[in-house]
């Protein structure tokens, strides 16, 4: 147990927040892999809490003052310590069936211990990252608690029948994590309602817990609980400091879920702001981290400025090229048949990622590539201007072409009107439809606005 | 946080394992087990890091122009698609 002494000791004397949450970490570091083994051994169920105070005591500076809080809180945090990696150690053992719950339990106490001390005001703002280790390991351990409950499910519970047990079953599906999930909210309220200046204010953990909170709520399936947290950090607060003062990682992962939520909630301006500036913060070799940001960011920009991702931005994210570049393709070549494909192809994984019904808007542009194509084949009238007038039934052709085939059944002209006034409805079309004539009359200037045409 | 700790040891691997996340996907004929692991944002290794780190660093925005293209081809003229189209087209234009 020396070993957790002299880190504790080192960390205050640097006043380094990484270093003392380093004391509490479930991993053991790639230098030390006996870690964790190392000090459960070194005490029992019945002298834990003695020892510690002892060890905390004995490599203490020799001029402190007794009795002492930061002695007595850090006792009782070692020991919930000491007790969670009892259960760590023991749901890592291959052989046994790993008890996760015991993890989750264990874990809870040391995080609701360490926010005890916070409250408290033992707990300084220096040590937030102690707050950031418990929190993020208490969802991790909670996701875990609730896996093994799934997989051992039926064979614990009561059995009342097959379509009970399902409901039930769906119903406590995510006990631990929502549990998880009010503990972490509790750090969250410790961070936002500290009143400390801000130099040494609690504040600075607002962003670092709020992202928790997001993490937790999306993996529950319930993005619009972020929504709170969003408003509790909303604009116009003067009494924190401003997103720019925060670490990248914290500010990378806030840009990203607001720009999410924004996505989801169809405001693409605001969701291509976040996450264009998640996009260039974010740090260069966090690839994945890259990649989900791009998953929203492509969607998004397809909306809002009809731009298309080049095989450029595409390449060093192999998943991310096999999903859009068919899409990609067949938008830029007016394929409709090709498009409605390529969406179909790609739903299972459009449909998780939620990002399906985004996509399917880009058929506008798909449909408009294929009119636009009609108007270039028409050619020049006499005076060597570009014929504007165009026969729906041309457009009909085309359309059945594009969708269908060449085998394919004809549409109506009052489909194909339809869709032409959609398209012009959208501005992706400047003209009219003149009915009488069957003709669609377009624009001499702009008639496919933004496309140099 | 400590950047050491992430990414070893035994317990990492629960960020990555989603497999219960299974509402969203509509999809349950395909459970797609193997995106599932990916779709959490994961947590930087270091927790903050020189702007020249990023991946667009503050002042090379501009560089970001050409990983984007416009949403429109006109260069596709021997493509088999426009010959089809421009056949059909003068079907069309035979029957007025």
């Amino acid at each position: 147990m020396e070993v957790l002494f002299r880190d504790f000791q080192t960390a205050c004397q640097e006043g380094s927040g990484h270093l003392l949450a380093a004391t509490i970490s479930p991993i053991a570091p790639p230098s030390y892999l006996n870690r964790l083994d190392a000090i459960y051994k070194d005490s029992d169920v019945a002298s834990i809490s003695q020892d510690v105070a002892r060890g905390l005591t004995k490599s203490a500076h020799a001029a402190i003052q007794y009795p002492n809080p930061q002695i007595d809180t850090w006792t009782e945090i070692y020991t919930a310590y000491w007790y969670a990696i009892g259960g760590i150690i023991a749901a890592e053992q291959p052989t046994s069936r790993p008890e996760w719950l015991r993890v989750y339990m264990a874990w809870k106490d040391l995080a609701n211990t360490i926010i005890k001390h916070y409250s408290s005001g033992v707990l300084e703002a220096w040590t937030l990252p102690v707050l950031y280790m418990a929190g993020k390991h208490l969802r991790i351990f909670a996701i875990k608690a609730d896996e093994a409950a799934a997989a051992s499910g039926g064979s614990d519970t009561f059995n009342t029948g097959e379509i009970q047990e399902d409901i039930a079953g769906d119903f406590d599906k995510n006990q631990k994590l929502e549990d998880a999930a009010r503990v972490i909210n509790r750090m969250f309220t410790l961070c936002i309602s500290d009143r400390a200046p801000l130099e040494e204010s609690r504040k600075w953990g607002l962003y670092y817990t709020a992202n928790l909170q997001f993490k937790t709520y999306f993996k529950l399936n319930s993005p619009s609980l972020c929504k709170n947290v969003i408003r509790a950090l909303g604009a116009g607060r003067t009494d924190m400091p401003d997103l720019d003062a925060f670490p990248r990682s914290h500010i990378v992962t806030w840009k990203y879920y607001v720009g999410v939520l924004r996505f989801l909630e169809e405001d693409y301006a605001g969701a291509e702001e976040s996450l264009t500036s998640a996009w260039h913060m974010c740090h260069h070799s966090a690839t994945h981290n890259i990649e989900l940001i791009l998953t929203y960011l492509i969607p998004t920009c397809l909306l809002t400025r009809q731009l298309l991702p080049s095989p450029r931005l595409l390449s060093p994210y192999p998943r991310l090229a096999e999903i859009f570049t068919p899409l990609v393709d067949a938008i830029r070549s007016g394929s409709l048949s090709t498009f409605d494909a390529a969406l179909a192809d790609g739903e299972a994984e459009f449909v998780k990622r939620r990002i399906y019904l985004t996509l399917e808007r880009g058929r506008d542009m798909c449909l408009r590539n294929l009119l636009r194509k009609v108007y270039l084949a028409t050619g020049m009238d006499e005076e060597g201007k570009r014929r504007t007038r165009i026969r729906v039934a041309e457009f009909g052709a085309a359309i059945r072409l594009g969708e269908r085939g060449v085998e394919g059944e004809n549409l109506e002209n009052d489909e194909v009107e339809c869709m032409v006034a959609n398209m012009i409805c959208k501005n992706l079309i400047k003209g009219y439809i003149s009915r009488a004539h069957g003709m669609v009359v377009l624009s001499k200037n702009g008639a496919f606005p933004g496309t140099g045409i | 946080m400590s950047g050491a700790t992430d990414g070893s040891g035994p317990t990492t691997k629960a960020t990555a394992s989603d497999s219960t996340d299974s509402s969203i996907l509509k999809d349950q004929q395909k459970p797609a087990a193997a995106l599932e692991e990916d779709d959490e944002f994961e947590d930087f290794p270091v927790d903050d890091w020189a702007p020249e780190d990023s991946e667009v660093p503050p002042g090379s925005e501009g560089g970001t122009t050409h990983l984007w293209e416009e949403s429109w081809d006109d260069d596709d003229t021997s493509e088999d698609f426009s010959k089809q189209l421009k056949d059909e087209l003068a079907k069309v234009k035979g029957q007025k």
